[in-house]
């Protein structure tokens, strides 16, 4: 009785996420990206320089992969909260609904008990400086990805309907300078990060990416872990450490289009194959419904069903690329 | 040493003679003193001693209420009242003593070295503080306490017990003729000394002579004196012979079921030899029993996790690895397990009598459990009879080990004990080990540190009969890292001089019990003193320019990453090469070869960068980001099967590298090596990486271009199970397809 309400739950979860995916396709052939990285102060030349690199890393990334993206980056002296603001300003006065919007936030962090601050030369902007900017900005799908020290303490402040938030640290009192941003831009260029390899790093992909590659780089150096990134996207819970089924988090940020990395969407825009794209999307829904019975099948009868399914949407697929 | 192992929990009591007379006026009304409750105690009474010590509880004076509660095993009231009797008499020096004394019983050693030390600044000539600080001291291998113990003595030459602990010191120094010495002068003080007794009965069953005679005179005195066999037992584990000291730990509680000390050693050294369900029940035991020492509790928290690992047995080998980390290191194991086997079965001309285990801890802390109490370095692998324990490579930071080079180091350890039937001297059995690493690669092993080439420069090298004591209990830090080095590099001399065979006759004579510098002499035809001689002649030839040059090349190093940090890559090119010619062997952090190589990569120069890090990596250089680096401009300069190979060194080193594993897997299935490329990307998928698509379509493709297609064809479903619009896999899918269809043709 239990497997069967729990398989029922995650078929209920599957056509949730199928449906946002799916909303997500139609929209993606108008909508905009929107991105703003910004480096904030390091505070010796070391961290000036590394978090000066890593925003220009992004910057290249995304530009590289979308012609039509607005794409903004601090960096250096540039990097103040007047031009912040005035960038997120801007974006307010030109964004859509449809569109997305992305902002990375690199560098020192600090987090008294009650308030986060992002360190800027200069004045330093709060999380809730940042919320309110944010929160004028129409696109229904934003990511906020904070990668400082005592972001953890920014969560709350940040978190709302539509928005995912990731931090590099659980609580504003992990106060360590943390590599979680290093392992972020890494997610961007290693396709490996793609797990579902459709061509699109997910804000969620990208999240799991950066946050194996933070935990690998202390354990290997047996170091003790002094950030633990965490992901909320629901805009009302806590937020955590590894998305699933029962905290409910993770639906949103999996269908969030952080990089596209291939071709696959072009092709199913074409609509001399949309037959063959539709016929596609089916055998996907098929194979996906058929993972979440694995459990209730025979694992011959599972095999089976999966295998003739997967030849199926290899040979459509073959066909879509001719 | 491990004095644990010993009956220590009961000499306490047995030296209360001594000790009480510095507080003669300590007896109750009824007229019991505790030296009185001692010695009933030491001639088996227990039952009146027990009164005894009850009796002392109801005292007025706090200090033997505090004698009778220790006496009766009730430590914390005894604790407490000895906190009351040095509140009363805060000058009596002597209390201190005793309170230190219960503290040591009790695990508790620094607490015991603090309360003797305050005794020490009020009665600076008492043997009594100075006869508990070398028992302090000889838990813990330290040197002081050889010379603690000759202060007791010299300040007060009656006290036996201190003889008793001098000729147990000599004796785990493979000092016989010292130990044996001490143990008589203790009996000539007290003709009871039990321990000397049982010191000379140690030094009996060592040389495989019956013990019977020392035994009985054991029995004479106190017929229940189990601690007397413990510490026979102590000195058979010492010397590696576990059995023998499980069959003596045995023999100790069978005379004393209370005697918890030896019932742990027991456990812990059934547990040595790969046991688990009796060392579980023994440990219980003690610790049920308020016996809670740090080896029994950590040695029981040990038990417990072995939950966590899996055990694979072969017909000669029984491999332990946690769970988690199995599937990845499992054939790396298995494959260097069966070419260590093969080469020493051959070398040492015999075969192992059964299966060798071999535990692999990925946790330090839970090897460290495996170390505990015993002597030497034991920092990475330890070896009891058949029974290795070694730390994972995922246990220390990448580069600090090369795994296979110690499992090569402790199945030599294996075969020695075996052949010998352990009896060997620990300078022989390590110096072995040391050389057989390098002779399984001479990239392998450790090459000369600092620290050698000062102990060199000062000349601090020990003369082969006494290069035991450099292992056991050291004189200055690092000496036993050098006596590894110079046991090693004695063993390169041998084998260089008198061919490897001679290395055997050498074993075989050890196995005889012949002393070292009986066997330098009969095997190597000289006297150890010109043996010594010869040896550091030529050890002078191959390092004495890298000893002389010591200061300079400090300097050079120096100045060297100050150059490199200015990026004056001309400076660092040029001063790098005297540098690193003035310590070729210097592989470790801020080496000249790796500072040359960044300074060659950025003047452009990708064929010098190579050359220099091979000549790193061939002189024995593993850090992984360098040997990452070398691959890489292999790969560069067109020469794959170098880059290869050179990644394929890293997996003796750091293996928990998806990176690696994923590289080295395609080079290898691009050269159609498809059997190496296989076990590269299954290493990857053991990993569970985050990418499980592209990982597991890898593996299919080997397997495919492997001809095995069945294989193929479940790593190609995981494949695409993960990922179903995975292009690669779908191609491969379809080309396995047609191919069926093709052979079905075919077949038609």
């Amino acid at each position: 009785m239990r497997v069967c309400d729990k398989i029922t739950r995650r078929i209920t979860m599957l056509a949730a996420v199928l449906l946002t995916c799916a909303t997500f396709s139609v929209r993606s052939a108008q909508a905009a990206p929107y991105y703003v990285t910004v480096a904030g102060l390091g505070g010796e030349p070391d961290y000036e320089q590394r978090f000066t690199a890593l925003a220009n890393d992004l910057d290249k990334l995304f530009k590289a992969a979308d012609a039509n993206a607005h794409v903004t980056t601090f960096t250096g002296s540039n990097a103040t909260k007047a031009h912040l603001s005035d960038t997120l300003s801007q974006i307010a006065r030109d964004a859509k609904p449809d569109d997305s919007f992305t902002l990375i936030l690199i560098g020192h962090g600090s987090y008294d008990g009650e308030e986060y601050k992002f360190n800027f030369p200069g004045p330093d902007i709060s999380g809730d400086e940042l919320a309110v900017l944010c929160n004028r900005i129409a696109a229904k799908r934003q990511l906020i990805v904070n990668t400082t020290s005592a972001s953890g303490g920014s969560i709350g402040a940040l978190q709302r309907a539509g928005r995912i938030v990731i931090a590099a640290t659980k609580t504003g009192t992990e106060k360590n300078a943390t590599v979680f941003a290093r392992y972020w831009v890494d997610a961007l260029r290693d396709g490996s990060a793609d797990v579902d390899k459709n061509e699109v790093i997910s804000a969620l992909e990208a999240f799991q990416y950066a946050d194996r590659k933070t935990a690998a780089f202390y354990e290997t150096q047996k170091r003790l872990a002094t950030e633990h990134a965490v992901i909320e996207d629901t805009g009302k819970k806590e937020a955590v450490r590894a998305t699933n089924a029962e905290n409910g988090e993770g639906l949103l940020a999996g269908s969030f289009a952080l990089l596209r990395i291939g071709t696959a969407q072009k092709a199913a825009n074409d609509p001399a194959k949309r037959a063959l794209s539709e016929k596609k999307e089916e055998l996907e829904q098929k194979i996906d419904t058929l993972k979440y019975q694995k459990a209730a099948m025979s694992a011959e009868d599972y095999k089976r069903q999966l295998s003739a399914a997967l030849l199926d949407l290899a040979k459509v697929q073959e066909e879509l690329d001719k | 040493m491990n004095w644990a192992g010993t009956p220590r929990a009961r000499r306490v009591f047995l030296c209360g003679a001594v000790c009480l007379a510095c507080l003669a006026g300590a007896r109750i009304a009824s007229g019991a003193t505790p030296d009185d409750c001692h010695a009933l105690r030491r001639h088996g009474h227990r039952a009146e001693a027990q009164k005894c010590y009850e009796s002392l509880t109801a005292a007025r004076d706090p200090y033997l209420r505090a004698e009778g509660y220790w006496g009766t095993g009730m430590y914390q009231e005894a604790n407490n009242q000895f906190r009351i009797a040095v509140a009363a008499s805060p000058a009596n020096a002597m209390i201190r003593v005793r309170w230190g004394r219960l503290m040591h019983e009790r695990f508790n050693n620094t607490d015991a070295d603090g309360l003797i030390k305050e005794a020490l600044e009020k009665d600076p000539k008492s043997a009594q503080a100075y006869y508990g600080l070398a028992l302090v001291s000889a838990d813990g291998f330290d040197n002081k306490a050889i010379e603690y113990t000759s202060k007791a003595t010299e300040l007060d030459p009656k006290l036996y017990e201190a003889h008793e602990l001098m000729a147990n010191l000599m004796l785990e120094d493979s000092d016989q003729a010292k130990a044996f010495a001490e143990a008589d002068e203790a009996l000539k003080i007290s003709p009871e000394a039990l321990d000397a007794m049982a010191i000379h009965a140690a030094i009996e069953v060592l040389n495989d002579r019956a013990p019977d005679t020392w035994l009985e005179k054991i029995r004479q005195v106190n017929p229940t004196y189990g601690e007397g066999y413990a510490l026979v037992a102590h000195h058979l584990v010492f010397n590696r012979r576990y059995e023998d000291g499980i069959a003596y730990y045995r023999k100790a509680i069978e005379l004393d079921p209370q005697l918890w000390s030896a019932r742990s050693q027991l456990g812990i050294n059934l547990m040595r030899l790969g046991q688990e369900d009796e060392p579980r029940k023994q440990l219980e035991m003690c610790y049920n029993n308020g016996f809670r020492n740090e080896e029994t509790v950590n040695t029981l928290r040990l038990l417990d996790s072995y939950k966590n690992f899996v055990t694979f047995k072969e017909n000669n080998t029984i491999l332990k690895l946690q769970k988690k980390e199995s599937d990845l290191l499992r054939p790396y194991y298995d494959a260097e397990l069966k070419r260590i086997i093969d080469t020493y079965n051959k070398k040492y001309k015999m075969t192992l009598p059964g299966p060798v285990q071999v535990e692999v801890y990925p946790d330090h802390e839970d090897f460290a459990v495996r170390t505990m109490g015993m002597p030497g370095l034991g920092a990475l692998g330890v070896t009891f009879g058949e029974v290795v324990a070694m730390d994972s490579p995922s246990g220390r930071p990448p580069g600090q080990f090369l795994w296979a080079s110690t499992l090569w180091h402790e199945m030599s350890h294996v075969y020695i004990l075996t052949v010998t039937n352990h009896r060997v001297p620990r300078w022989f059995t390590e110096g072995l080990a040391v050389h057989e690493e390098t002779e399984a690669s001479p990239e392998w092993g450790d090459r000369i540190t600092p620290d050698v080439v000062m102990a060199i420069r000062e000349k601090k090298l020990l003369p082969v009969a006494d290069l035991d004591r450099g292992f056991i209990r050291p004189d200055y830090p690092n000496q036993v890292l050098v006596s590894y080095y110079q046991a090693g590099r004695i063993c390169d001399y041998i084998q260089e001089r008198w061919g490897a065979d001679k290395l055997l006759e050498m074993v075989h004579s050890f196995a005889k019990l012949t002393a070292t510098p009986d066997v330098i002499r009969q095997d190597l035809g000289m006297a150890p003193e010109e043996f010594d001689k010869q040896f550091l002649a030529w050890l002078d030839k191959e390092v004495g320019p890298t000893v002389a040059n010591f200061d300079k090349w400090r300097a050079g190093v120096k100045d060297l990453v100050e150059q490199a940090k200015n990026k004056n890559y001309d400076a660092v090119l040029k001063e790098g090469e005297d540098v690193r010619r003035m310590y070729p062997d210097y592989v470790y952090p801020a080496n000249a070869y790796e500072f040359m190589a960044q300074a060659n990569i950025a003047k452009g120069d990708k064929q010098a960068a190579a050359t220099i890090l091979t000549t790193y990596e061939k002189i024995g250089g593993h850090n992984p980001p360098a040997l990452k680096q070398l691959a890489s401009l292999e790969e560069e300069l067109g020469k794959p099967a170098e880059a290869a190979a050179t990644l394929d060194r890293l997996n003796y080193i750091f293996p928990e590298d998806e990176e690696l594993h994923r590289h080295l897997g395609d080079l290898w299935f691009a050269e159609k090596k498809f059997t190496g490329a296989i076990r590269e990307y299954a290493a990857v998928v053991a990993l569970q990486p985050l990418d499980k698509a592209s990982a597991q379509f890898n593996l299919a493709r080997a397997y495919f271009a492997a001809g095995q297609k069945d294989q193929a064809e479940d790593h190609l479903l995981a494949s695409l199970e993960a990922a179903p619009d995975y292009r690669p896999a779908q191609k491969l899918l379809l080309q396995m397809k047609d191919s069926d269809e093709g052979n079905k043709n075919e077949g038609k």
